[in-house]
């Protein structure tokens, strides 16, 4: 890693250089087809609608390496033919990721670059530039409590901002390169550093809540069958799946032929799917292995907090707070895990009476 | 046989893994009113030799323009060159399958999954339990043991059946009735007049069973809700739970780890699975 200073003005010198080595730079913007606050990752022709400053976007950068809708294969079905297609390979920049969505892009990459290679994954991971850029807390944000907040790879060039500058983190070769032929950036020095550590203090202090995390998947394995926990968070959930689909390590997808008008040749596609929906889990038979919205929603936190930290070693959840704003009825990380830590029996002061008899009680039972 | 030997195959054949093999169906045999068996032949000579499975093993069945379903291999490993899938008619995959005719080209990616642990197995007795469908990719480990006979020591199979319409493989399976090396029982429920064998629910032939349970390894497959009642005769046989095997039915749907729709527990069905010991899909949420 190298480390440089650059100013806060030689920013549009990066976009131009930027620019120049890439088809296609895409930035946090306001949305065009909403109109109002809410901002999305898209393509900048304009260095100025770039909004480094965001506090999120609905999507995240999640589609431009896994296409919503990709073509998988292009076939014949009277010959059997079949061909691969090839994956696009435009090359991307993607300017002002946060922390939190380069380490969605680090668990996407335990999933989809694993002893299976997804050649299209692969592709637009290669041809895409990342620069990432520091943030500061909003509401709702529990990046600190999956340790998403920070984040020491995935990434070409990193942004740290230190009021009137910023301080630059180049991880690879053309990172190095670009700094070097399009920005007049200095060496640290101490004061430099100094600015960098007071402002990351700064950020974390700026956390107002950190969820209870203590020995979060043994307790949800634990209360996994307590039906009046789980109806109580799952009940309202109304299938809709928008919560997968803002989500940025939520991958899962489902995969459809489309034949062409001649009814001979035709494309399979893989679109994004989500484990809230009904049919998910359907097996032949119409036999449903998860057949209630509760029992999907209790999955899907399960497969987050527990089934991929078993498997992998990582929670999938980066704690963005996208499918806060998503869900409709209010389902979030925060409350799932809040549910899960509450304790039915802490509330019963330990010289109390009544306690020790729970205490007995309990021994009794062992 | 595993995910990391199946992505090994295709990259050596330098194909992306959502590309299947035609494969041209060769044989096919009514078994039943619903259920076909297919013979296939995968068309590209390189293909066939980098394509080798386990018993238990399962592969994504292509009828291009309806889509895919994940299918049980039932041959044995040991018949080269074919593989046979024994498919009911349920869905729109498989309803178009059975609507083809011999010399047609189908779609196969694969082998997927972990199946069963034959190495472990071998030179131990055997008891093999299938229900129903079930039988399909239990056949496999059954073909294996009979093409391997003399890797196993006792070998007792236990097959049931809600009719004798619905016994698949029963003409086969009446011939193995004659043979001293296989204990082969089988049960129905409903008895018809071409019936004059044992009526009842599979574990009803327990009763006859006789194992060695130190020197034992089960296998189970058929319908969910038949398991915990076979596993129940299996334990009060002494068998160990880590020495009982179970095949798990899911949608498998990339058959490679990252669709997300086979997950039971922390696993997923087409990597870690289909084939579980017990004691593992009991430790897995919803797996039984």
């Amino acid at each position: 890693m190298i480390y440089k200073i650059i100013e806060k003005w030689a920013l549009e010198d990066l976009f131009e250089g930027l620019r120049a080595n890439y088809d296609e730079v895409v930035g946090p913007q306001p949305s065009k087809g909403h109109g109002g606050p809410a901002l999305v990752f898209d393509k900048l022709t304009n260095f100025n609608d770039l909004r480094l400053d965001y506090d999120t976007t609905i999507l995240p950068p999640k589609k431009y390496f896994l296409n919503p809708d990709e073509r998988i294969l292009r076939f014949n079905r009277s010959t059997g033919d079949v061909f691969d297609t090839e994956p696009v390979q435009i090359s991307r920049a993607i300017f002002g990721m946060h922390p939190c969505d380069i380490n969605a892009l680090l668990l996407l990459d335990q999933i989809f670059l694993g002893d299976y290679v997804d050649p299209y994954y692969q592709a637009a991971r290669k041809s895409t530039f990342i620069i990432g850029t520091s943030c500061m807390p909003s509401p709702g944000h529990i990046c600190n409590a999956f340790g998403s907040d920070e984040v020491h790879r995935g990434f070409d060039l990193f942004l740290t901002d230190l009021g009137d500058r910023y301080f630059l983190s180049c991880a690879t070769v053309p990172a190095a390169e670009l700094v070097d032929k399009y920005l007049d950036a200095r060496e640290p020095v101490a004061a430099d550093i100094s600015d960098f550590q007071a402002r990351t203090r700064q950020f974390k202090a700026a956390f107002k809540y950190l969820p209870q995390m203590d020995q979060l998947p043994l307790l949800y394995g634990a209360k996994y069958e307590d039906e009046d926990l789980w109806n109580q968070i799952g009940d309202d959930c109304l299938s809709c799946g928008a919560c997968s689909m803002v989500c940025p390590v939520c991958h899962c997808f489902d995969v459809r032929d489309k034949l062409d008008a001649n009814g001979e040749t035709g494309l399979r596609h893989r679109v994004w799917d989500s484990c809230n929906f009904s049919e998910f889990a359907e097996v032949a038979h119409d036999y449903n292995f998860r057949p209630t919205h509760t029992s999907r929603v209790r999955y899907r936190f399960f497969h987050k907090f527990v089934g991929n930290f078993t498997r992998n070693g990582k929670m999938l959840c980066v704690g963005c707070s996208r499918c806060n704003r998503a869900c409709k009825v209010g389902i979030t990380p925060a409350r799932v895990i809040r549910a899960l830590q509450e304790d039915a029996n802490a509330n019963v002061g330990a010289e109390t009476p009544d306690s020790a008899d729970t205490v007995s009680a309990k021994k009794d039972c062992a | 046989m595993t995910a990391a030997h199946t992505a090994k195959a295709y990259r050596k054949l330098g194909a992306n893994p959502y590309r299947p093999w035609p494969a041209r169906i060769t044989s096919i045999t009514q078994l039943t009113a619903t259920e076909k068996l297919f013979e296939l032949r995968l068309i590209d000579e390189h293909v066939r030799e980098e394509f080798s499975f386990t018993a238990g093993q399962f592969v994504e069945l292509s009828i291009f323009g309806i889509g895919e379903a994940p299918i049980s291999i039932s041959s044995a490993p040991s018949k080269q060159g074919f593989i046979e899938l024994c498919i009911r008619q349920t869905g729109t995959v498989t309803n178009a399958i059975h609507r083809m005719r011999c010399g047609d080209v189908v779609g196969i990616r694969g082998p997927f999954g972990r199946g069963f642990p034959f190495e472990e197995m071998e030179n131990h007795d055997v008891l093999l339990v299938a229900g129903g469908l079930g039988i399909a990719p239990l056949k496999s480990l059954i073909n294996h043991v009979h093409d391997e006979r003399h890797a196993f020591g006792k070998v007792t199979i236990l097959l049931g059946a809600r009719n004798p319409a619905e016994l698949l493989f029963r003409q086969e399976f009446d011939m193995w009735k004659h043979r001293q090396d296989f204990d082969l029982m089988m049960t129905v429920d409903q008895p018809d007049d071409s019936w004059d064998g044992e009526v009842g629910l599979v574990t009803r032939l327990f009763d006859r069973v006789d194992i060695d349970p130190d020197n034992t390894y089960g296998a189970i497959c058929g319908p969910p809700v038949m398991y915990p009642f076979v596993v129940e005769e299996m334990r009060k046989k002494h068998l160990d739970v880590d020495r009982i095997y179970v095949s798990v039915e899911r949608r498998m749907k990339c058959g490679i780890g990252m669709c997300g729709h086979c997950a039971v527990g922390h696993q997923y069905t087409c990597i870690e699975g289909p084939v579980f010991s017990y004691w593992e899909a009991i430790n897995l949420r919803e797996a039984i």
